[in-house]
């Protein structure tokens, strides 16, 4: 079935997320990051930063909380079983450190139907929580596949 | 640390350094319990091919942040980074080696701001097969 195209443009809730040391050190684990800047708190202070830098997808983190909530709206339709990433971009004004408090405000952009498959893209800005400063762009499109009007195959 | 990558130095068409890794399970695991993102797709074999998947693979995310750590490591200071922009293409599976790239397709002498077109291959049965294609960085150098 198709997505429901109405909530094109609705943004949900906002959400509010500080960047901890055991979470940037659980990723920077996860991936394989040895860079000092990302997992010494002098290392980055050397570097000129105010405390340990979280990488640079870091803020994948949130967009479990950002993303999931259009995803698990009841009202658009989304089997997640169908979902794959894909598209990701991130436009950065400076890097996320350790101790930030951050907020963002997910916004449904668009939805396209391509052939058999529907596109959805979410976009958000997270601010500093503490002086409302833009400090990256999100936006991400998840691929729904099958539901653009040609038939799923049946399994 | 500081960016020791100077703008001069560069010309469009230059390569950087290509930083390959092998797709282990246990990574995917740490990786699907550090980002929060516990789609069984990413653990369970079964569920994998189920939903018509050859096996586990790994996040989409996963291989992205590897393409972002050959950027960083590359520059010299994440704050270098202004934006990335990628499309995922094909899976990535378990034990699997991908190996990130990218290459300078233009430069603003104005912001000393370089774009790059940006990459994630593997080989698979002969064939080389891009995770990651039709990508974008850019950076901003001193």
């Amino acid at each position: 079935m198709p997505l429901n195209t109405q909530l094109i443009g609705k943004t949900y809730d906002e959400i509010e997320f500080t960047v901890e040391r055991d979470r940037v050190n659980q990723f920077a684990d996860a991936i394989g990051e040895q860079d000092p800047v990302f997992r010494d708190p002098e290392a980055a202070r050397a570097a000129g930063y105010p405390d340990q830098v979280a990488p640079p997808t870091f803020i994948t983190v949130i967009q479990l909380m950002t993303s999931g909530q259009v995803v698990l709206d009841q009202d658009l339709g989304l089997d997640y079983s169908r979902v794959v990433h894909g598209e990701q971009s991130y436009r950065y004004e400076r890097p996320l450190v350790v101790g930030d408090s951050i907020k963002a405000t997910p916004r449904l952009a668009s939805i396209e139907a391509k052939k058999s498959n529907e596109f959805l893209t979410i976009e958000a800005e997270v601010h500093d929580a503490k002086t409302g400063e833009l400090v990256v762009t999100a936006r991400s499109t998840l691929i729904s596949r099958g539901t653009g009007g040609a038939k799923w195959p049946s399994r | 640390m500081a960016v020791q990558v100077s703008f001069d130095d560069l010309k469009v068409g230059d390569e950087i350094p290509v930083r390959s890794k092998v797709v282990k399970r246990e990574a995917v695991k740490a990786y699907a319990d550090a980002s929060g993102d516990q789609n069984p797709i990413h653990q369970d074999e079964s569920f994998a091919k189920m939903v018509g998947l050859p096996g586990i693979i790994a996040h989409g995310m996963f291989t992205m942040a590897h393409l972002s750590s050959t950027l960083t490591s590359w520059l010299g200071d994440p704050a270098a980074l202004r934006a990335i922009d990628v499309q995922f293409r094909a899976v990535v599976e378990m034990d699997e080696t991908i190996e990130a790239g990218g290459k300078i397709a233009d430069l603003d002498p104005e912001t000393r701001t370089a774009k790059l077109d940006v990459w994630v291959r593997l080989e698979r049965a002969g064939v080389t097969e891009y995770p990651i294609k039709n990508s974008t960085a850019e950076v901003r150098l001193g």
